[in-house]
């Protein structure tokens, strides 16, 4: 589909408005990073005088980075693994079943993204003492794959029933089982769901800080959010070294994003289209 | 086809792997621990305390080898949420860091906190201090450590450039701030953003009005409450001072106050004694003061007083001798004396001196001339708080909502739902 | 297990079913509590509290109103922007790439950091926002937006969409192109264009995605606490102008900052209401959706 020639200019300058929106707190963020307090109060705005990385060097050395970086990525990791193998199964049996209690379970699944979880913070914690999980990168684990669960079931089934079924009953002409349909027909066609429900249960499990902020309290279990709350009562003030740290623990999770984006983006436009 | 089944393959040995290696790891930590040494965790909401409570507890386990102390405090706004979440499953630190007051007594009526019979040197303390972690049923559960003080910080540079004197009554103190104002300086760095530090102010310009600690006195048997004239009035003159708060002070929060003083452009600074030590982290070359807030019925000027923290022992914690033995080490002098050059802050230990001067003589004025900080001291309690509701009821009148005395109605109307005298 | 702690000494035969349930632990919401001590059983005598007793009662329609809002503004400001940038970049414009991932960068982040840089943004004395109008000689529109109560909720609702935007970009950008091309093709040989090529073909074939999206944003707006509370605190400040059942359901669960005093039955029984209401209306929503779709 093509715009006429009058229109396309207009559709950059929309695109462009708000894409500067987006990016400027971010470009604000890396720059304060660079700068002495003094000066991020004297001019807010302006480019750093100069690029120091002493912000980073004190940071670094007062903070274990490396422990909750690899804390963060673990939970993150295996929380969406677990989350995409589970969702994806359900959500197959949910949109290509239809039995009566279908759509109930699907609701029932949907329920989980409606309870207040903060409430049953305390029954939570009791049960991960139990389980032997309080200051275990598993207690976040199972809780945020319990979190991502909803969201990605609905995600999935939305996109599951849009799949034309004509895709599935050319294989199982050929004698497929139901899971080799769904692993060799619909999940590469599903790529674009697929990476959407991947990136944000990612970033759900990456930024969180509330559950480790409860579970764990044993300094190398803990995560790079929750690490770097501490920042703001031992920086309150020095808002360079607070930036720094900012900016560090939202860095790994950018890169990764660029990362995987073409991958995901790409899946996005190919998968959909045919 | 048959790649499918590597894919799953795959997968499932990669979990398995991860599994395997999260496993490992748990049992390292957990072979690391089997030493004869206990270990004592402290919970506490100072964050920024971390590295001066490393030569604390050096210092402890000097004297006792055999225990191990870590210090792990959880962020400020957070700590309440932590702790009480961990308490209710029978968890929690073996020292506990304690809000004074109601909220640290209510842990201890509920039964979370170990008494401190036995614990010797609780005598070094003074009957208030040992109030604010005292428990309904009458036993101490609390070491107090801190005292804390608000009054107002002052520039010296800016008053020595304007010829501008420590005021001594409260007209001297209006006029102090209408010359700040016509020297171009922001007179008082206050906002009105966070509620927390209304009250915080009242607890510093309020006594001045409304008598101190005769009216107190008059409160807690039920003479005066909230609506009597003199509360009325110290609200009215809250309200007044807002002339000489910074511009957009509806908007403006803690941080942005004190970079104010620090950067010179706001000349005087209400606010806690613990901000001498933040302050001169951030300008070490500020040179600055405090007065203590002169009264308008022309009584002696008063700092605000209160204690601000104490130490409780966690009644499900498995090494409870041994958290006792911290906590008594903290009615030391030598912890006082560490405690109070470490943080720059007052020790409730009567008689220690700290290096810090503007310490030291805030210590000073605690037993001269101090003023209770009311709202902490006897109102922290009702839901919302009565302390909260006031916060949040002095907001509604700096944002033009409401007069000063239906600010002072409702919390009255707060205070009636459970303080005795009131009833 | 066997330690003697109050939530602990219920029959152990129930301890899966309780702490298994979705709800488990929610019976403290029948239960008086003092603070932090658990009091007499009051049946629904907290819920009675919640909807008679002021301030409570105020408290909660307060909240209330302002999640509406919530819901409101981000159905407008984000979706129907996100659904306009969808549109734009479904053109296949040079640079779409870059512009997708540029709207989704602000989900990357996490939300104590949106919220604080935000906060200087908008702070009203050095924030960019402020300098920035006054460059354009707007300084009559400069405002301490946060500390305003008539521009602070809306304030922290429009960071919310700017967080929010990039993820419905790509879902509806995903549903755009989930249509058929014969179907677009078709529509335009009939001489279909623009705002009636839009409604007549894409909408109803986008309604997935569209559902998505609605309910999302109802769930999300009606639970809204990390930004809020990373903005301005659990007080709801100034004046209770930025209150969400969520943050209000917080104070009084945990309390307040430096340990103001909780009300954790009231607390649990606001909770179950708050999902009860959402639930319920997600499956109105749902079913809703769901007949449009079969009628199409």
């Amino acid at each position: 589909m093509k715009a006429t020639i009058w229109t396309r200019p207009f559709y950059y300058v929309i695109a462009f408005l708000f894409a500067s929106i987006s990016l400027y707190p971010i470009v604000l963020m890396v720059l304060s990073s660079f700068k002495p307090s003094a000066e991020i109060f004297m001019n807010p705005l302006s480019w750093p005088e100069q690029f120091s990385l002493d912000t980073y060097r004190t940071l670094l050395e007062r903070i274990p980075f490396m422990t909750y970086f690899y804390n963060s990525v673990f939970t993150s990791v295996v929380s969406v693994l677990l989350i995409v193998i589970t969702t994806s199964l359900a959500a197959f049996y949910i949109a290509r079943y239809t039995f009566w209690w279908n759509n109930l379970l699907f609701f029932f699944f949907l329920m989980g993204m409606m309870i207040p979880i903060k409430l049953g913070i305390v029954p939570l914690f009791l049960l991960m003492k139990d389980l032997g999980l309080t200051n275990s990168l598993w207690s976040l684990i199972f809780m945020y794959t319990a979190q991502g669960i909803p969201l990605s079931i609905l995600i999935l089934t939305g996109f599951f029933r849009t799949m034309p079924i004509e895709l599935e009953e050319a294989a199982r002409i050929d004698g497929a089982s139901d899971l080799r349909i769904l692993w060799n027909v619909l999940l590469p066609i599903m790529r674009p769901a697929l990476a959407t429900v991947i990136i944000i249960n990612f970033i759900q499990a990456w930024n969180d800080f509330f559950f480790p902020l409860i579970f764990i309290s044993d300094e190398m279990k803990k995560t790079i959010p929750v690490g770097m709350l501490s920042l703001f009562g031992e920086y309150s003030a020095d808002w360079g070294s607070l930036f720094a740290g900012l900016t560090l623990s939202s860095l790994p999770m950018i890169v990764l994003f660029f990362i995987a984006s073409k991958q995901f983006m790409e899946g996005m436009t190919a998968g959909a289209v045919k | 086809m048959k790649r499918m089944g590597k894919a799953w393959l795959a997968a499932i040995i990669v979990c398995l792997t991860i599994v395997a290696a999260a496993c490992s790891q748990d049992e390292e930590t957990a072979t690391g621990e089997k030493d004869d040494k206990v270990t004592l965790t402290i919970g506490s909401w100072r964050t920024e305390d971390t590295e001066g409570y490393k030569k604390v507890i050096e210092a402890f386990e000097k004297k006792n080898p055999e225990i191990n102390v870590e210090f792990k405090p959880s962020k400020n706004t957070e700590y309440n949420t932590i702790l009480n979440t961990a308490l209710k499953s029978g968890e929690g630190p073996d020292i506990i860091h304690l809000r004074p007051y109601a909220p640290g007594i209510a842990l201890a009526d509920g039964g979370y906190l170990e008494p401190l019979d036995g614990v010797g040197g609780l005598d070094t303390f003074t009957d208030e201090a040992l109030s604010a972690s005292k428990g309904s049923d009458g036993k101490q559960y609390g070491v107090p450590i801190n005292m804390s003080t608000t009054q107002v910080f002052y520039n010296k540079k800016i008053f020595k450039e304007l010829k501008l004197e420590e005021p001594k009554t409260w007209d001297e103190f209006i006029e102090v701030n209408e010359k700040l104002k016509d020297g171009g300086y922001v007179p008082l760095a206050l906002g009105t953003k966070e509620g927390w530090l209304l009250s915080l102010a009242h607890g510093i310009f309020g006594p001045a009005v409304y008598g101190g600690e005769d009216f107190v006195a008059k409160i807690q048997k039920g003479e005066k409450n909230f609506t009597s004239k003199e509360f009325v009035q110290s609200i009215k003159a809250m309200d007044d001072l807002k002339e000489y708060f910074p511009e957009n002070y509806e908007g403006v929060g803690m941080e942005d106050m004190r970079t104010m003083f620090f950067t010179e452009k706001a000349a005087m600074f209400p606010l806690g004694s613990w901000e001498i030590e933040v302050v001169r982290g951030m300008n070490p070359d500020l040179d600055f003061g405090y007065f203590p807030m002169p009264q308008q019925n022309g009584g002696e000027p008063a700092v605000t007083a209160w204690v601000d923290g104490s130490y409780a022992v966690n009644a499900n914690s498995k090494h409870k001798e041994e958290a006792k033995k911290f906590v008594e080490f903290m009615t030391t002098e030598e912890f006082g004396e560490l405690f109070t050059n470490e943080f720059k802050m007052i020790s409730a230990i009567p008689g220690i001196t700290s290096e810090d001067e503007l310490v030291n003589s805030l210590g000073k004025a605690i037993t001269e001339s101090s003023t209770p900080y009311m709202m902490v001291i006897h109102f922290a309690e009702g839901n919302p708080t009565t302390k909260a509701t006031f916060e949040t009821e002095l907001q509604g009148m700096y944002l033009g909502d409401q007069s000063p005395e239906e600010v002072a109605k409702k919390v009255q109307e707060s205070a009636k739902s459970w303080y005795k005298p009131f009833q | 297990m066997e330690d003697s702690s109050p939530a602990n000494s219920r029959p152990s035969h129930l301890w899966a079913i309780h702490r298994l349930s979705p709800f488990g632990g929610t019976d403290i919401q029948f239960f008086d509590w003092e603070g932090i001590k658990q009091g007499a059983f009051i049946g629904l005598g907290n819920y009675r509290d919640l909807f008679t007793l002021e301030p409570f009662r105020g408290m909660f329609w307060n909240a209330f109103g302002h999640n509406i809002l919530y819901f409101v503004i981000q159905m407008i400001v984000q979706n129907g922007i996100a659904f306009m940038l969808a549109l734009i970049l479904y053109q296949k414009i040079r640079g779409m790439e870059f512009f997708k991932i540029a709207y989704f960068l602000p989900r990357l982040l996490s939300v104590i950091v949106v919220g604080f840089l935000w906060k200087l943004i908008l702070n009203p004395n050095y924030g960019a926002l402020n300098i920035l109008l006054g460059k354009f000689g707007l300084e009559s529109l400069q405002k301490a937006w946060l500390g305003d109560p008539d521009t602070a909720l809306i304030a922290i609702i429009l960071v919310n969409c700017w967080f929010g935007i990039g993820f419905a970009v790509l879902i509806f950008l995903a549903g755009l192109q989930a249509i058929p091309h014969e179907l677009i093709e078709a529509a335009r040989l009939d001489g279909a264009r623009g705002l009636t090529l839009i409604r007549k073909i894409m909408l109803p074939l986008m309604v997935p995605s569209l559902m998505i999206m609605t309910v999302l944003t109802f769930i999300q707006s009606f639970e809204a606490f990390e930004l809020v509370y990373a903005m301005q605190g659990s007080q709801g400040e100034p004046y209770r102008s930025t209150d969400t059942l969520a943050v209000y359901f917080y104070r009084l669960a945990f309390g307040g900052g430096s340990g103001d005093s909780t009300a954790v039955g009231l607390g649990s029984a606001l909770a179950v209401v708050l999902f009860i209401f959402i639930a319920s209306i997600t499956a109105v929503l749902l079913k809703l959706i769901n007949k449009k779709q079969i009628d199409l």
